[in-house]
């Protein structure tokens, strides 16, 4: 819809009336002002004290707090466990995406030839998705304990060494992912879905009347024609991955050491074990801003 | 677009698919079972997959804790106010963004939208409690029901212009004719018409605020225990009891697994929003 076309309609809209037209605009902007208030008394003011706490020495409760300038980002920034954590967060995001695509998309592709039963499958496919996250994290604690789990009964009973999941350093952060890979994986697949059962007919039968193969009408045709809803999903999938806190609060708190410690991790321990609340705004801040190039992408592919 | 295949590629394609829902069903059947065991049986080796004792008392025990009463009857509160006021505040909001495009303020609330949906919860978290406790509101679930509706407005508005914009400017026009106002319109015309639209945010907001782990573990104590909050207890205790806490995770999902099986197609909605126009 062109925008002109969008304002002609509205009371007081119609071209040339300009003293008309801004009285009607001011009132859609008056439908926004719930919306104004509950962001600016949840998000917007705490975000202004976070940036003014991240630039002192103490808290908002504590009455001695001073300024000390950039302190706080320049021991964040020179100290270990923000690097490791920044790692941390990378592969964790770049595994799940390397995980969840290929599987996501294979999963679409099944489900698009209309099997019979595919309203079963699908439906069985996406409770993982809907689930509550604290919940998923027990549940794969249930089964990954190295005392009783079933996982790892499996293994054994087939002569297999047992595997301490969530205790060493590596499969715990593989556990991480194989986790949020079963919730999220369902996400992708449904995405995909709902891009293969949009894409136009005319390509595809001209790609079949040509003599294409499966393969090649996959690579040449569809997958061109799937890579706006893909970006979407990569999008939304890195900024959830970058967010994971749930589950790994669940599985490791990240443990074993600091070994699944993401951002979202380290920023709760330093602000909620360590009450270090400024070195956590501060690395909140940092965050924020790190993230804007993601915002633009989202507004760029959404729009 | 629906493609031949060889018999072959047909077997393999339900080999896949049959293996993929037995890997994301298996963990919900494992938990339902565990929770249903006596301890002995839940230590078991080799694992029983199959039948094996049948005992209530890991429900038993879990429903006789008072604090899981009282997490079960504030989850439910926070949920349903959270979601008035997400929803409602919501609808308003993109009645106005979908059927204007422009007016004072539209650009920044689009982009505080996107911050508020990317940014990761921890970093409006920290500042947060220092504000709530500041202003003595820490530990008040009505509190963080108004965090919770913040939070998720994005998907509640970003829903509901995907709705509204649906609905025929016609019909809208018709009414002005008749001699009815902006509001009156959007209350008269364009709700009803997009109700099922409506239903679908709810349900989808519900959703997320029934799931929500990070606001209540930070902005509430006792009186805010949620129900994820109260689950995730039964982890960071020293020893763990698996078979309560299997029960409780039980508990803790039986709505949800209700609402899917009922509303599938409105959350399938509401998950694949902004991903595929149509």
């Amino acid at each position: 819809m062109s925008m002109s076309q969008q304002d002609a309609v509205l009371p007081g809209g119609s071209p040339g009336s300009t003293v008309l037209s801004r009285r009607a605009k001011l009132k859609s902007a008056g439908y926004v002002v719930p919306g104004w208030l509950l962001l600016a008394s949840v998000v917007l003011v705490p975000l202004a004290l976070g940036v003014w706490i991240s630039f002192r020495n103490g808290n908002l409760l504590s009455p001695t707090s001073e300024f000390v300038g950039l302190k706080n980002y320049r021991q964040l920034l020179t100290s270990s466990p923000f690097w490791d954590a920044v790692k941390i967060t990378f592969i964790i995001t770049c595994l799940s995406l390397a995980i969840q695509l290929p599987l996501g998309f294979a999963l679409a592709v099944v489900l698009n030839r209309e099997l019979g039963g595919t309203r079963i499958f699908r439906s069985s496919l996406l409770m993982p998705l809907l689930l509550t996250p604290v919940a998923v994290g027990l549940m794969w604690r249930l089964m990954m304990n190295i005392d009783n789990g079933v996982i790892d009964g499996f293994l054994t009973s087939f002569g297999l060494p047992a595997v301490d999941w969530l205790g060493n350093r590596t499969t715990a952060l593989i556990s991480v992912v194989l986790v949020d890979s079963w919730q999220n994986t369902p996400f992708v697949m449904l995405l995909m879905l709902a891009g293969l059962q949009s894409l136009p007919n005319g390509p595809l039968e001209a790609a079949r009347v040509d003599g294409a193969t499966t393969f090649q009408t996959y690579r040449h045709v569809i997958l061109p024609l799937l890579a706006p809803v893909a970006l979407v999903v990569v999008m939304i999938r890195v900024i959830e991955s970058i967010k994971l806190f749930d589950i790994i609060y669940i599985l490791t708190s990240g443990g074993p050491g600091t070994a699944t410690q993401n951002l979202s991790l380290l920023d709760y321990r330093l602000g909620f074990t360590f009450l270090l609340t400024s070195k956590a705004a501060a690395l909140g801040v940092l965050l924020t801003v790190a993230l804007i190039p993601v915002y633009r992408l989202w507004k760029r592919a959404t729009a | 677009m629906n493609q031949r295949g060889t018999p072959l590629g047909k077997v393999f394609a339900y080999i896949f698919i049959v293996g993929a829902c037995v890997t994301a069903l298996f963990p919900i059947y494992w938990t339902v079972v565990t929770s249903l065991r006596s301890r002995v049986d839940i230590f078991a080796k080799p694992p029983v997959l199959v039948g094996g004792s049948f005992t209530l008392d890991n429900y038993r025990q879990v429903l006789a804790d008072g604090q899981f009463k009282a997490s079960l009857t504030v989850t439910v509160y926070v949920t349903v106010l959270a979601t008035m006021i997400a929803v409602i505040v919501g609808a308003l909001a993109a009645y106005a963004l979908a059927r204007r495009s422009s007016f004072p303020g539209r650009r920044p609330f689009e982009a505080w939208l996107i911050l508020v949906r990317a940014m990761p919860g921890i970093v409006l978290a920290v500042p947060l409690y220092q504000v709530v406790v500041a202003i003595g509101l820490y530990d008040n679930p009505t509190a963080m029901a108004v965090a919770y509706a913040a939070i998720n407005l994005p998907f509640a508005v970003w829903l509901m212009v995907s709705f509204i914009s649906g609905v025929p400017l016609e019909l809208e026009e018709a009414a002005r004719v008749d001699g009815a106002n902006q509001f009156t319109t959007l209350r008269r015309i364009v709700l009803p018409i997009v109700a099922p639209g409506l239903a679908a945010t709810t349900i989808f907001v519900a959703l997320l605020c029934w799931n929500e782990f990070l606001i209540p573990l930070i902005l509430a104590d006792q009186a805010g225990k949620t129900l994820p909050v109260y689950v995730a207890g039964f982890v960071t205790s020293r020893t763990i009891d698996y078979g309560a806490m299997a029960a409780a995770a039980c508990l803790s999902i039986i709505p949800i697994a209700l609402v899917t099986l009922l509303v599938q197609r409105q959350l399938v909605r509401g998950l694949s929003l902004g991903a595929v126009k149509d």
